[in-house]
C-alpha cells in the first residue's frame, strides 16, 4: 500500500507535476477542527495525489471561496454537514454559484436538518425526514445495524474493479429521473431507512399501508455522483463515516481490511476530474475532393468529417488520443437532424474518429453536432456551423434532356429565320418596287 | 388681327423655335434642380444615411455588389437571414436596383472619384426622380404638346406622392422603378405612334430594366396588352400595333426571363397571362386580316365567326386545364387582395399586417397629390376629345391606376405619374386657352385659321402630329382627325368614335352648334385673361408650397432616427435604434443569432451584421409564425422554441414610455394572428383581449396576454422606473399593475435610453438540468417543495 504511493510521490516530485486533476490542484476542505483528526488517512491520501489541502472551519469567512469573483479552488470538499448555520459563500447558493464556473465539489450529506439538505435537491435528490439511518440487520454481524457492509457493482466504471465492500453509516437518498445523476453505489438490497432508536416502528407503519412509504432496497441510492451540464462534478456521500480512518481501518472480513480507502481514491478521483475525463481537441470538415475546409458546401456534396479525441491521463497529467468510444455519432442538423451516423475510430490515426457522409439535398444553415453523453464520463459537445448552398448558376447541368423543346424551338427558329432571310433576299426585284410603291 | 396684348411681330420662326428649345432645355434642368433639390431635406435635416427598413437591405447587398462582383453577389447565400434556413439572395431579389449603383460606384471609380457606396445608395433616388421628371416630359409631349410636356416635368417632380417613396435614402426599388415605368410607357406609346420595331425594342428592354428592378413591373405587364386589347375592341387594329406589341413582348418577355427570381414566370402565372393571350390574340387578328385579303367578304364573315368562337372556347378550356393541373400558378394572394380588401385579413394576415397594403384614406389623396387631385379627372376628360391611341393609354392608365391607388397605400406611387400627366395636360389647355394673345373673331373662317398660327407667347409650336386643342375647333376637323387616327378601322368603330366625338363636343363649352349662329365665342380682352392666369399661378404657387411643407416634414424622416422638438422648438434626435443596434454590434458574439419581428430584420443585419430569424422579406409565412408563436406564448413554451433556432438575443420595440406609437405591443395581435394561422389549436386571438373584447395591457388584460412572452418583455421592470407611483404606458393610456411582470427565460441585456429597445438574452439551458423557474427561485433563495421519491411499486393492498 506505501510502495506504490512512495513511488507514485517519487515521480510526481521529479515530473515538477503536483495535480493529477485535470481541473487544478486546490482544494478546501470544509470540517470542524475538531473532527479534522477523524479523517487523517483520507487527508493524507489526497494530499500524496498531490492536491493543496486548505481547511476552513464552517462558520468562519476564511479563506474564502470565491475572491475578486473568480473561485479560488478547484475542489471544495464537505464534511461539514450538520452545521445549522453556514458561512455565506459555502452554502447552497454559493455552491451552486461555484459549480456552475467549473469548480467540483465531494459533499457528505448530512442526517439533520441543515442547509445542505436544500442543496442536495437542487440536484434531484431526494433527501429522508431528518434523523433517518440506512438500517439492515444482514449480514448478522456484531456491528450495530446502521454500520452497514456494502458490496460496489462489480464493473462500475468509476470504480476500481473488484474492489473489497466497504463499510457504510448514514442516510440513504432517493434519486429521481434526473439524467445528470451517476448512481455510485446502491444501498443493500435488504436495508431499509429507518429511525435507529425505534427501527421497527417505520416498519410496523409501512406495513399497514402495503408497503408505501418504505424507504428500502437497492433502488436507494447511498453514494451518487452528479455530473453538470458544464462538466463540474459533484459526489454525495450518505454519511461522512465512509471517509473516516475507523471505517478504513476496520476489517470487513476478519483479515481483509475493508475496501473504503480505495473506494474514497476511487470517487475522489472522479469528482476531481481524474478519471473518465475527456475532451474534444478539434474537429475539422472538408469535402471530399478539396484538401482545405470550407464553412460553405454545395448541397449534394461528400463532406469527411473528422473529430479528435483525447483522454485524460491522470498518471502523466497528460491528455492522451483515445481510440475507445465505439458509439460516437454525428448529427448534420438544421432544426431537426437531417443526418444521423456513426463516427466511427479510424484505425490508422489514434483517437480520430471520422465519417464521410453525402450533404443532403437542402440548402441552410446546418450544424455539424457531437452531443455524446455516457453515464460518468465527461459529455463530448462540439457543434460546427456551415452554410449549404445551392449550386452557383455555372454549375448547374449544361444540357438537360427536360429542356429537349426549348433547344427545338431555338434552333427552328433560326433556321426559319435563315430561310425566311434567305427567301427575302432571293425575291424577284419587280415585287420589291411593288412593296415600295405601296 | 387684333390681340388681346401686343406681341412682337417682326420675330422669324426660326427665332421663335430656337429660342423656344433653348427655354425648354433649361425650364428642364431647372425642373431636374428642384427635383433633386426638394428630395434632399432628410439629408439636410438628419444625415445621409438609408432610411427605413427595405432600403437596408438593398443597401447591404449593393455593398455585396461592390466589394465581390456581379457573379458573386447573383450566388450569394446569405445565411444570418431566416436563420437556419438562410437565403438565397441571387434568387429572391430584383437585382435592378443594386446592379445601377454597382455600374455607378464602378464607373465613378474608374474615374477615380472615390465616391463611398452609401453616399451613391442615398442619392441615386434623387438622382433617377431628374430622369423620371425628364421621361415624363417626354410622355407627355406625345399627348399633347411641350409646354403640357414641362409642366408635367414639373409636377412629377416636387409632388410628394413620388417623392415619398425617392427622397435622399429611401434606396428602394421604387427609386429607379418609376423612371422606367414612364420610360417603358413613352417608348410604349411612340412605337405604337411610328409602328417603329426600334421603339418597340426600346421598350422591350427597358421593360426588362423594370423587371430586374421592381416586383411592380406586373402592372406594365397588364397595362401594355390592355391597352393594345381595347384598341383592338375600337377597331384600331393596325399593322403599327401588330409590330410595335409583338416586338415588345417577344423581346421583353425573353429578357425578362432571365432575371433568376423571376424565371418562367412569365408562362406559368396568371398574372402575365393577359399579355400572352393578347399576343396571341393579335397574331390571329393579323392571321385574319390576310385571309380577308384574300377571300370574298362573305365567306370571311362566317369564317371568322366560327373561328373566332372556336379559338375562345379553346382557350378558355385551355387556361383553365392549365391552371387546373397546375402548370399555371393560380393568381397569388397579394392580387386577390387588390380586389377584395377584406381578403387578405381574411387568408394571409402577413399581407394585412403591412401598414402599406392598408387602403388608401381619403385625405392621403388631398396630402400626395394637392390640387392635381381635382384637375386629374379633367385632364383624363380631354383626352377623350382627340382620343388618338396614347390618350385611350392615358385613360385605361388612369382608370386602373385610380383604382389601385384606393385599394393599397403604396399603389399611389403609380398613380402619381398619370395624375401628373393628365393635370398637365388639362393645366396646359387651360393656359394655352387664356395666354393666346388673339380676341375672338366674327368670322369663322379666321377662327380656323388661328389654329394654325404660331404660339408664340407660349414659347411652344404645334406639334406636327397632334391636333392642337382649341375650344372652338370644329367639328368637321376633329372628326377627321379620328379616322385618320384608325385609318384602317371597320366602319361600325367610326361610327361609335364619332359618336364618342359628337357626345363630347355636346358637352364641352365650345359647342359649334352655338359658333355657327355667328355669335364669337372666346375669351374678351386682357382682365378675364389675368384674372384666371393669376389664379392658375396662385394655385401653382400653394402646390410648390404644399410639395416643400409634406416633403420637409412628412417624407423626410429616415424611420431609424426618430425627431421631436423640445419646448424650446429646437430639434431633439431620438436615436434608440442605431443605439441598439450598435450595441448587438459591438458587444455580442459573432455569430449570435436575434430574434426580433420581422420589420427589424432588414435594419439588424444591415446596422448590426447578426443573424436574424425573420426579416422584410418575407417569404416564407411558417417561419414568421413560429417567431409569432414564441413572441405570444408563454415562457415554457416559448423556450424550446428559442432554443431550437440557437436564438441568443431577442429584441423588441416598446414605445410605452415615450409614446412611440408604432412599438411591438401595437403590432402584437398581427403576430398572434399569424401564429394562428398556423397554430389555430395554440394561439387564438380572442385570448388576448378582455372578456369585453377590448385590447388592454393594464391589470384587466387577459392571464393569456400577461403571460406572453410580449408582453412581459415590453413591460419588464417598466413599473420600477416609476419609484413606487402608478406606471403609465403612454401610447395605450393605460395604467400597467406593479409588481411588473417576471422572466425566467431571459436576461435583460440592454434597454435604449427612451427604452424604445429592449434587447433580452436567451438562458441557456439550467446547467443542472432543473427548470428556469425553480433555477431562479433557487438562487433567490426560496424554499422548494419537499420532493416525495418516485412510487415505483404498486400498495399491495389496495
Amino acid at each position: 500500500m506505501f510502495l506504490p504511493t512512495l513511488f507514485w510521490l517519487a515521480a510526481v516530485a521529479i515530473a515538477g507535476v503536483h495535480a493529477r486533476s485535470s481541473a487544478g490542484d486546490s482544494v478546501l476542505v470544509v470540517v470542524e477542527p475538531e473532527h479534522q483528526a477523524k479523517y487523517s488517512i483520507f487527508f493524507q491520501n489526497i494530499k500524496d495525489r498531490g492536491y493543496e489541502l486548505t481547511f476552513r472551519a464552517p462558520q468562519t469567512e476564511e479563506p474564502r471561496l470565491v475572491e475578486f469573483d473568480a473561485p479560488k479552488f478547484s475542489h471544495v470538499v464537505i464534511l461539514a454537514p450538520e452545521i445549522k448555520s453556514i458561512a455565506k459563500d459555502i452554502g447552497p447558493q454559493g455552491l451552486v454559484d461555484v459549480l456552475s464556473r467549473g469548480v467540483n465539489l465531494l459533499v457528505a450529506l448530512p442526517q439533520k436538518q441543515s442547509p445542505l439538505s436544500a442543496f442536495a435537491a437542487e440536484f434531484s435528490l431526494i433527501l429522508p425526514p431528518p434523523n433517518t439511518h440506512l438500517i439492515s440487520y444482514f449480514p448478522e454481524r456484531n456491528e450495530s445495524a446502521t454500520i452497514i457492509p456494502v458490496a460496489p457493482s462489480k464493473d462500475h466504471p468509476i470504480l476500481t474493479n473488484g474492489i473489497t465492500p466497504i463499510w457504510f453509516s448514514g442516510a440513504p437518498h432517493a434519486l429521481s429521473t434526473n439524467p445528470y445523476l451517476v448512481p455510485i453505489l446502491h444501498a443493500p438490497a435488504q436495508s431499509f431507512a429507518g429511525e435507529p432508536d425505534s427501527p421497527g416502528d417505520v416498519l410496523a407503519d409501512a406495513a399497514e399501508k402495503g408497503g408505501e412509504g418504505l424507504w428500502a432496497g437497492s433502488q436507494l441510492g447511498i453514494v451518487t455522483g452528479f455530473q453538470a451540464s458544464n462538466n463540474a462534478r459533484v459526489t454525495f456521500v450518505g454519511g461522512r463515516e465512509v471517509f473516516s480512518d475507523e471505517f478504513a481501518q476496520k476489517e470487513i472480513n476478519p483479515g481483509t481490511k475493508s475496501g473504503n480507502t480505495q473506494f474514497v481514491n476511487d470517487i475522489v478521483a472522479w469528482t476531481f476530474q481524474e478519471s473518465l475525463v475527456f475532451r474534444v481537441d478539434k474537429v475539422e470538415h472538408r469535402g471530399l475532393n478539396t484538401p482545405i475546409s470550407s464553412d460553405k458546401y454545395t448541397v449534394n456534396d461528400n463532406v469527411i468529417f473528422s473529430a479528435y479525441i483525447s483522454k485524460y491521463d491522470p498518471q502523466t497529467s497528460t491528455w492522451a488520443s483515445y481510440s475507445g468510444i465505439d458509439d460516437l455519432q454525428l448529427e448534420f442538423t438544421m432544426l431537426d437532424p437531417h443526418i444521423r451516423t456513426a463516427l466511427l475510430p479510424e484505425s490508422e490515426t489514434p483517437g480520430k474518429y471520422s465519417v464521410t457522409f453525402r450533404v443532403p439535398d437542402r440548402h441552410g444553415v446546418f450544424k455539424f453536432v457531437i452531443n455524446h453523453r455516457r453515464n460518468g464520463m465527461t459529455y463530448l459537445q462540439s457543434s460546427t456551423t456551415v452554410a449549404v448552398v445551392p449550386p452557383r448558376h455555372d454549375e448547374y447541368p449544361r444540357f438537360l434532356s427536360a429542356a429537349w423543346p426549348y433547344y427545338v424551338g431555338a434552333m427552328s427558329t433560326s433556321i426559319g429565320f435563315v430561310l425566311f432571310s434567305a427567301l427575302w433576299m432571293a425575291r424577284d426585284v419587280r415585287e420589291e418596287k411593288k412593296g415600295k410603291t405601296e | 388681327m387684333r390681340t388681346a396684348y401686343p406681341i412682337p411681330q417682326n420675330l422669324s420662326p426660326e427665332t421663335v423655335n430656337n429660342t423656344a428649345s433653348l427655354l425648354r432645355i433649361v425650364a428642364l434642368i431647372l425642373i431636374s434642380g428642384a427635383a433633386i433639390a426638394s428630395r434632399l431635406f432628410a439629408v439636410i435635416n438628419f444625415e445621409s444615411i438609408i432610411h427605413e427598413f427595405d432600403p437596408w437591405f438593398n443597401f447591404r447587398a449593393t455593398k455585396v455588389l461592390a466589394s465581390e462582383g456581379f457573379y458573386e453577389f447573383w450566388n450569394w447565400f446569405d445565411p444570418t437571414a431566416w436563420y437556419p434556413l438562410g437565403r438565397v439572395v441571387g434568387g429572391t431579389i430584383y437585382p435592378g436596383l443594386m446592379a445601377t449603383s454597382g455600374v455607378i460606384y464602378n464607373v465613378l471609380h474608374a474615374l477615380h472619384l472615390p465616391v463611398d457606396i452609401r453616399n451613391i445608395c442615398v442619392l441615386l433616388a434623387p438622382g433617377f426622380s431628374a430622369f423620371t421628371a425628364w421621361s415624363t416630359y417626354m410622355f407627355t409631349k406625345e399627348l399633347k404638346d411641350e409646354s403640357a410636356g414641362l409642366l408635367a416635368a414639373a409636377f412629377i417632380g416636387i409632388v410628394p406622392g413620388y417623392i415619398s417613396r425617392s427622397v435622399a435614402g429611401s434606396y428602394d426599388n421604387e427609386a429607379i422603378a418609376i423612371f422606367l415605368l414612364m420610360f417603358t410607357f413613352f417608348c410604349w406609346i411612340k412605337a405604337l405612334k411610328s409602328g417603329s420595331v426600334l421603339f418597340s425594342t426600346v421598350a422591350g428592354v427597358f421593360y426588362f430594366y423594370m423587371v430586374a428592378a421592381w416586383g411592380g413591373y406586373v402592372f406594365i405587364t397588364n397595362m401594355i396588352p390592355l391597352h393594345a386589347l381595347v384598341l383592338l375592341l375600337m377597331g384600331r387594329f393596325s399593322s403599327r400595333l401588330y409590330v410595335a406589341y409583338s416586338s415588345w413582348y417577344a423581346i421583353g418577355t425573353l429578357a425578362s426571363m432571365q432575371v433568376p427570381f423571376v424565371g418562367f414566370q412569365p408562362v406559368k402565372t396568371s398574372e402575365h397571362m393577359a399579355a400572352l393571350g393578347v399576343f396571341g390574340l393579335l397574331q390571329i387578328v393579323a392571321f385574319a386580316q390576310l385571309v380577308r385579303a384574300h377571300v370574298s367578304s362573305k365567306q370571311f364573315q362566317s369564317l371568322l365567326y366560327y373561328a373566332v368562337v372556336a379559338t375562345g372556347l379553346l382557350g378558355a378550356i385551355a387556361f383553365a386545364l392549365l391552371t387546373y393541373k397546375g402548370w399555371i400558378a393560380p393568381w397569388t394572394g397579394r392580387f386577390y387582395s387588390l380586389w377584395d380588401t377584406g381578403y387578405a385579413k381574411k387568408y394571409i394576415p402577413i399581407i394585412a399586417s403591412v401598414s402599406e397594403h392598408q387602403p388608401t384614406a381619403w385625405p392621403a389623396f388631398f396630402m400626395d397629390l394637392q390640387f392635381l387631385i381635382f384637375l386629374f379627372p379633367a385632364g383624363v376628360a380631354l383626352c377623350f376629345r382627340q382620343l388618338r391611341d396614347e390618350h385611350v393609354f392615358v385613360i385605361i392608365y388612369a382608370v386602373m391606376a385610380s383604382y389601385f391607388a384606393g385599394v393599397m397605400v403604396r399603389l399611389m406611387l403609380t398613380l402619381t405619374p398619370v395624375v401628373c400627366v393628365s393635370s398637365a395636360v388639362a393645366l396646359s389647355a387651360l393656359l394655352d386657352t387664356y395666354i393666346d394673345p388673339q380676341e375672338p373673331l366674327e368670322d369663322q373662317e379666321e377662327s380656323k385659321e388661328r389654329t394654325k398660327a404660331p404660339d408664340a407667347s407660349n414659347g411652344a409650336t404645334t406639334h406636327q402630329d397632334s391636333t392642337p386643342v382649341s375650344p372652338a375647333m370644329p367639328k368637321k376637323g376633329k372628326k377627321a382627325a379620328a379616322t385618320a387616327a384608325s385609318s384602317s378601322s371597320a366602319t361600325k368603330t367610326q361610327t361609335t368614335s364619332s359618336t364618342v366625338t359628337f357626345i363630347l363636343d355636346a358637352l364641352s363649352s365650345s359647342s359649334t352648334k352655338k359658333s355657327s349662329s355667328s355669335k364669337p365665342r372666346g375669351i374678351f380682352g386682357f382682365d378675364a385673361r389675368l384674372a384666371v392666369i393669376l389664379n392658375t399661378i396662385g394655385m401653382l404657387l400653394f402646390f410648390v408650397y404644399h410639395c416643400t411643407w409634406v416633403t420637409s416634414t412628412a417624407y423626410s424622416s429616415p424611420s431609424v432616427v426618430l425627431a421631436s422638438s423640445n419646448s424650446d422648438g429646437s430639434q431633439h434626435i431620438i436615436d434608440d435604434f442605431r443605439e441598439a443596434y450598435y450595441w448587438l454590434r459591438q458587444n455580442t458574439e459573432k455569430d449570435a443569432v436575434v430574434m426580433s419581428w420581422w420589420d427589424y430584420g432588414y435594419q439588424i443585419a444591415g446596422f448590426a451584421d447578426r443573424a436574424t430569424l425573420v426579416d422584410n422579406n418575407t417569404w416564407n409565412n411558417t417561419h414568421i409564425a413560429t417567431v409569432g408563436k414564441a413572441m405570444s406564448s408563454s415562457e415554457e413554451v416559448a423556450y424550446p422554441i428559442l432554443r431550437k433556432h440557437d436564438v441568443d438575443y431577442v429584441l423588441v420595440i416598446f414605445g410605452g414610455l415615450l409614446g412611440y406609437s408604432g412599438d411591438d405591443i401595437n403590432k402584437f395581435l398581427w403576430m398572434v394572428r399569424i401564429a394562428q394561422g398556423v397554430w389555430p389549436d395554440e394561439i387564438q386571438e380572442a385570448n388576448y383581449f378582455t372578456p369585453n373584447g377590448e385590447y388592454r395591457v393594464d391589470n384587466q388584460a387577459s392571464n393569456t396576454m400577461k403571460n406572453s412572452l410580449m408582453y412581459k418583455m415590453s413591460f419588464y421592470r417598466y413599473p420600477d422606473l416609476f419609484g413606487g407611483g402608478q406606471a403609465t404606458d403612454r401610447v395605450r393610456q393605460q395604467s400597467i399593475p406593479s409588481p411588473g411582470p417576471t422572466l425566467d427565460i431571459l436576461d435583460e441585456a440592454y434597454t435604449t435610453e427612451n427604452w424604445i429597445v429592449r434587447i433580452y438574452q436567451v438562458k441557456k439551458d439550467d446547467f443542472l438540468g432543473r427548470d428556469h423557474k425553480t433555477a431562479n427561485a433557487f438562487a433567490q433563495g426560496k424554499r422548494r417543495r419537499k420532493a416525495k421519491p418516485p412510487v415505483r411499486r404498486k400498495a399491495l393492498l389496495a
